[in-house]
Parts: C-alpha cells; structure tokens; sequence
C-alpha cells in the first residue's frame, strides 16, 4: 500500500486536497510527500498531512511547509504512516524543524530511532502523581504558585508583560541547575528568541542538555500547529526511558492560533470567538501527553498569551484546566515597573496546600495574599476619599502590601541589559522569611522603596541604609 | 476585563458614595457658618476676661495664683488634647494626632510623667491605643461645645496641676484660620505667662468683695476655662471646614472615577456589539 501516488486537485494556502486511487486512500494523519522529482518543492521536502477524508478518494491535507509553488496535477506519495522524527540522544544538543530535519547547520542528526508526533496520552494506571517541590529561585513563584516536579505549569500573559523574559530566566534558574535533560518547543514566537535561547545554552555550556524545535512565526500554519508535537515527541521518549524531562513550550496560544487559521481552510465553521470548533480537543489531545508516568516525568513550563489580556478568552480559558501551576502575569503590575510582573492574587497552584509546602510556607503564603486583598479593597477608598480617612489598621496594611507588592520584584539574571542589576537567586527558605517579617510587621519602618528589586530581606535592610 | 454588569455595579455604588460625600459637603457647610458664628461670639467674652484677670494680678503684686508661677520641682506633664468626635474630616486629626504623638514620645524620652484628658472620639480612641494614660474624657460634645460639660474633666487636669503633679499643662487644638487652612497648635496652657495674661491698659483697680486672692482665684480660672472653650470652638470650625473640603474633593474623586469607569463601561459594550455583529457575518458568510 506504502507509495500510493495520488494528484493535487485543489489548493488553498496551507490546505491541500489530493485525490487517491480508491483502493489505496491514506488514513488521517499520514503523511504525504511529492512525488515529483526534479521541483524544487520536493527538494525541500515538503511533507503534507491527511486532515479529513473527503470521498470520491480525495483527502483534504495541511501543508507542512511552505506551499509556494505548488500547483494542481502535481504527484503527490503516500507514506503510509504519520509524521515521524528522530528522538533519542542524538537529537539533544541539535535544533530541528517541526519534521525533525536539523535547521542548525551542524550536519544530519545521529539517531537511528524515530517516533511519531502522534502519539496516545498515557493511561490513568500509568500516571503518577506529583508532589516533590522544585525550587525557582524567583520569590512570588516559590511563595504563590510553588512548582510540582513532573508538573505542570502554565505562565499566562497578554503582549508585552514579560511572559518569554520569565519563561527565559525560570530556564536559567532551573535547567541549568537540572541534572536532566530539557526540551525546548518554541511556538511561533519570534525567531530571534529562538537564536538568543540556542547561543544562551551554548554560552552557559548546557547545550548538551537540551534538545530544540522551532516553528516560529514565519513559519506556515501547518508547522506552528505541529511543532509542539514535535517537541513533545522527544520529551516522550525520554520520559519513557525513565528520565526527568523539562519541557519549555513558548508559545501554546499560537498553537491554538495555527489551529484556527487552518480550521477555516479545512471548512469547519468558527466558534466562538472565531476560534476552532475543536478548540478543547485539540488542546486536550496536546495537554494530556504532556504527563508525567510512573516511569519518568515531564514537568512542562508553557507561555500562554492571552488576547487583550482577557483571561475568559476562549483559548487561555481551554488552557487554564490543564494546568497544575498558573502563573498570571498582569499589565497593571508591569505598569507599576514591578518585574516579573505576576499577579499574586490570580495566580495558583495546586502544591500550594499545607500538606505539600508545609504549615508555614502555606500561611505566609496566605497572608501575604490576604494583605494585598486587603489593600485591592481599600484602593477604590483611597481614590475617593484619601488616606487620612483609612483607620489605623488598615493604613497599616497598605503600607505593609505596598512593600509586599514592592518585594514581589526581583532582578532577572537575564534581564541583567535591561535592569543594569545582576540576577537573584532566593531560596525558597530566605522567600518565606522575608514575606514572614514583612507580613509581622519586622520591617515597618523601613522606606517602601527599599524593597524594590532586591533579592532577599537582608538585602532590602541594606538598601534602606543607602536611601536614608 | 471586568464583564458589563461588573462594571455597572461598581458605576452605581460609586455614584452612591458621590451622593453621600455631596451630601455631607453641604451640610457641612452650614454647620461650618454655624461654628464660625459661635468661635466668634466666644471672643468678646475671652477678651474681657482675660482683662478683667490681668488687671486683678497686675494690682495685686503681693498675691501670685498658683497658676501663674513657673515651677521646676516636679516632673510631670499635663496635656488636654481637643480633636473631633467623627472622621471624615480629612488629615485633621492624623495631624494634631501626629503632632501630639511626636511630643509625646519626646517627652516620654525625658522622662516625663504624663497625664492626659482627651476631648473627642477620634483622640480618645487614638490614645487608647497608643497606651497613654488618659484621666479624664468628653466625646459627644455635639455641634455646640458646653462649658459645664468641659469643666468637669478639666479640673481634673488642673488640680492636678495645683496638687503639684505636674509643672505644666499642654493644649493640643487645631486652630482655625480660614476655611482652607486649619493648623495643629501646641499651647502651654499653665503655668500662664504673663505676657499672654498682658498688662491692664489703665492703672485701676476694683473694689473686693470679700477679698482680692478670692476674686483672683475666680476670674484665672474663668480664664483657663475660657480658653479651652475657646479652643473647642475653634476645633469644632476647623472640623466643618476640614470636612467640607475633604468631602468636596471625595466628590470630584468619585466624579472622575465614575467618568474613567464609564469609558471602560462604554468600551466594554461596544466591543461586545462589534464581537457579536462580526461572528453573525462570519456565521452567515460561512452558512
């Protein structure tokens, strides 16, 4: 059946319908390559993929690759079997496409072993749960939202708020520090990011821990909507060899995004929104590989952009209940110049329960939320009526949340061009203390300033010295 | 993005609380004419008695009051603090508050013994907090400050001071001075010195009855009494026109939120409008 040719019949952008001899139609999924040789398209080894099945033996494909140049009567082979890449430790310390070609110049990638992007989530017997802390080193995410190894969490932000800086600096604090293997998937986001990350590993001398795909922005739909595929495939299968896998996807929504530019051409009609009638499956399909088993673990880091910074949007909505950890990166927070700029009173986890994280770290954690809930309240008082009439207490509370609120910043150690300040790293144990004295009242007499962009307390009584 | 109704909601409560800060401003306002009136007409009587005591100790040398000699003996002072029985009045009492509160500390530092009669709610609840060691209090002194309501806890401050517990007696008001300005004051009350007592105009003296040191005793006290009255009086005008300002300020506060609100609110409908009509064409586009 393998080397079924059929012909082009129709083609619009990405979406291609190709007709087959009846007796040897392909199956969804499978991947189709030009049979022409001698087009430079084939060359480039442009590979389509079997979408939905029309009748009459045609099949309705997205292109995975540029379609320039394509045009009807062209031959096109059947594979007879899904899209595949190489996986395995050839592949880490390499940058591939979505089709596990290498796109980093550094010669054919040395693995023998492949696997399909396809493939099925893990069964319910096989999933293990995730309890273990990972340590950030960045103090609202250890206090707020505290990470689960094999866990995972999602860094939801609108444009501009600092989404890919966090997602860059929690790589930084963690995969450098990781012992394991990491996956990098980058989503449609710009290329650039996907250049500065590669040379940041090769400068820090991690680059034999992680393996890359890209499918950025220039990309066609085809390939931003399967590169995260791609790159879940590698995560898989070290993951089921037994090892602890990081997995950094940058950017979901434009996966969602690929989704809905190609849904329309397929002829499905829009939902809500415009998006994809089959928005929640699509992303269900994707989320629930992303697990950890009994076996090994995937603890996955994905950016999440969220059009027009509305949370309800149907894509960051779909996102939200896959994930253990969220990390609500908030305009009005960035617009205060307090980096990273998440919000603590949206932002959750589910490790963030006294029996995972402990007695103490929970009730700092809860105070610290409930002091600037305190101060979210009073602000609508303030505005109308002043500080002079807020009874002792309360003003009290506001000056404590404006240094919460001030000592939730911290310098980026790859933010260090923009901030003229070197990177903190702060323990999870220092994280607590600080927000504990701050919290009881230790600090009160010290300026709100002073606590703006430093790392741990100390540092903030250190401060305060040089401002007087 | 806050959804419509949200939005709405917050809208309608905040135009409540505009209702209500107008509200308060106007009545304000009267009561501010009102207790201007009244700091006035207290004047000609403070005058006068202030004359009638400084001619009394002017020509009587040999007798000195008790509260007109100055003391070092004892280490202890007396403070009577006037504020307001009602907030929102803007930073008035955070100010005599906060200037009390520096003095206070100072003197604790030094060593002083402290005492303390509180005038007002906003004072007494302030003090109680701060743990000070309050003897005597007013509150509910209402739109019309009366003496025999003052006097009471008053003496209990000066007897004290003529039992010798103290070698002085503070006076904490806020002083009016025009209806956007009012200032905290700290004011030595006892011992008085003579030159606030000043000098008689004209070389006369009365005529006894039974004797001059009775006659003496009676106007001083008349005086101090006087003065706190004064002091009250001023408070309670400083109050209304505080209250005034701070509420005419809340109100263009609310006013402005309201219009920063209601831009949103707008936005917010018309996004929704646009949404709708662009999925009813792409629907029907794609039907």
């Amino acid at each position: 059946m393998a080397q079924a040719q059929g012909t082009i019949v129709q083609c619009i952008g990405a979406v291609i319908d190709v007709e087959f001899p009846r007796e040897a139609m392909p199956k969804i999924y499978d991947a189709l390559t030009l049979a022409d040789t001698g087009s430079s398209l084939a060359e480039s080894g442009l590979t389509l993929e079997v979408e939905q099945q029309l009748g009459d033996g045609i099949v309705r494909c997205i292109a995975l690759g540029s379609s320039d140049g394509l045009r009807r009567g062209m031959k096109v082979a059947s594979t007879g079997a899904p899209i595949s890449v190489p996986v395995g430790p050839g592949t880490i310390g390499r940058i591939m496409d979505v089709l596990g070609r290498p796109i980093d110049e550094a010669g054919p990638i040395q693995s023998d072993e492949r696997r399909s992007i396809h493939q099925k989530a893990p069964e319910f017997a096989e999933l293990s749960p995730a309890v273990e802390l990972l340590e950030t080193g960045i103090k609202v995410i250890d206090l707020i939202c505290p990470f689960a190894k094999g866990g995972k969490i999602g860094l939801f932000g609108g444009a501009g708020v600092g989404k890919t800086v966090t997602m860059m600096e929690l790589i930084n604090n963690i995969a450098k520090a990781h012992s394991g293997l990491s996956v990098f998937a980058g989503v449609g986001e710009r290329t650039r990011e996907g250049n500065d990350f590669y040379h940041e590993m090769k400068d820090s001398n991690v680059l034999d821990k992680v393996g890359m795909v890209f499918g950025q922005m220039n990309e066609p739909p085809g390939n931003r909507l399967r590169v995260a595929l791609t790159g879940l495939a590698m995560a898989e299968r070290f993951r089921d060899e037994g090892r602890d896998v990081l997995l950094f996807i940058d950017n979901i929504y434009r996966f969602t995004l690929a989704g809905t530019e190609v849904s329309a051409l397929l002829g499905r009609m829009p939902s809500a929104v415009g998006y994809q009638p089959t928005l929640a499956e699509e992303m269900g399909r994707l989320q629930e590989r992303i697990t950890s088993t009994k076996v090994g673990s995937i603890t996955s880091i994905q950016a999440v952009y969220v059009p027009a910074d509305d949370l309800t949007d149907p894509s960051p909505a779909t996102t939200f209940g896959h994930l253990d950890a969220t990390i609500v990166l908030s305009r009005d927070i960035a617009a205060l110049g307090i980096y990273p700029a998440v919000d603590p009173l949206d932002s959750t986890s589910r490790q963030l329960d006294p029996l995972v994280v402990g007695e103490d770290h929970y009730g700092v954690a809860r105070a610290v939320q409930a002091t600037l809930q305190r101060y979210k309240e009073l602000r609508d008082i303030i505005a109308i009526l002043g500080m002079d009439e807020l009874s002792p207490e309360d003003k009290l509370a506001v000056a404590r949340a404006r240094k919460i609120q001030r000592f939730l910043s911290q310098p980026f150690s790859v933010a260090e061009n923009f901030t003229g300040q070197k990177g903190k790293y702060v323990s999870l144990k220092e994280t607590i203390k600080g927000f504990k004295a701050i919290v009881d009242g230790e600090y009160d007499s010290l300026p709100e300033q002073a606590f703006y962009m430093v790392g741990g307390i100390e540092e903030a009584a250190e401060k305060a010295k040089t401002l007087q | 993005m806050p959804g419509t109704r949200e939005i709405r909601n917050k809208i309608k409560s905040v135009q409540n609380t505009r209702k209500i800060t107008k509200a308060m401003e106007m009545v304000a306002a009267s009561k501010m004419r009102k207790a201007q009136e009244r700091m006035r007409a207290m004047r000609p009587y403070a005058e006068k008695i202030r004359t009638i005591a400084a001619n009394i100790s002017h020509a009587n040398p040999e007798y000195k009051h008790p509260f007109l000699i100055q003391r070092d003996s004892v280490k202890g002072i007396g403070i009577i603090i006037v504020t307001t029985d009602k907030g929102l009045c803007g930073g008035l009492n955070t100010n005599i508050l906060r200037l009390a509160l520096g003095k206070i500390k100072e003197w604790e530092a030094e060593g002083e013994r402290l005492e303390m009669c509180t005038i007002g709610n906003k004072g007494l609840g302030f003090m109680q907090r701060i743990g000070a060691n309050i003897v005597s209090q007013i509150t509910g002194m209402g739109d019309a400050p009366h003496l025999e309501r003052l006097i009471g806890a008053v003496k209990l401050i000066l007897d004290g001071y003529l039992a010798d517990r103290f070698d002085r007696v503070m006076l904490f008001y806020t002083r009016f001075i025009n209806t956007m300005k009012q200032e905290p004051v700290m004011e030595q009350l006892l011992p008085l010195s003579g030159e606030r007592l000043g000098a008689p105009e004209g070389l006369w003296d009365y005529i006894y009855e039974p004797d001059a040191k009775e006659v003496l005793d009676h106007a001083v006290t008349r005086y101090i009494e006087a003065i706190i009255y004064q002091a009250c009086a001023e408070n309670l005008a400083s109050e209304q026109s505080a209250r005034m300002v701070a509420m005419k300020a809340a109100s263009d506060n609310a006013a402005s939120v309201i219009d920063e609100l209601t831009l949103i609110y707008n936005k917010n409908r018309q996004a929704g409008i646009t949404k709708e009509l662009a999925e009813i064409v792409g629907g029907a586009a794609a039907v």
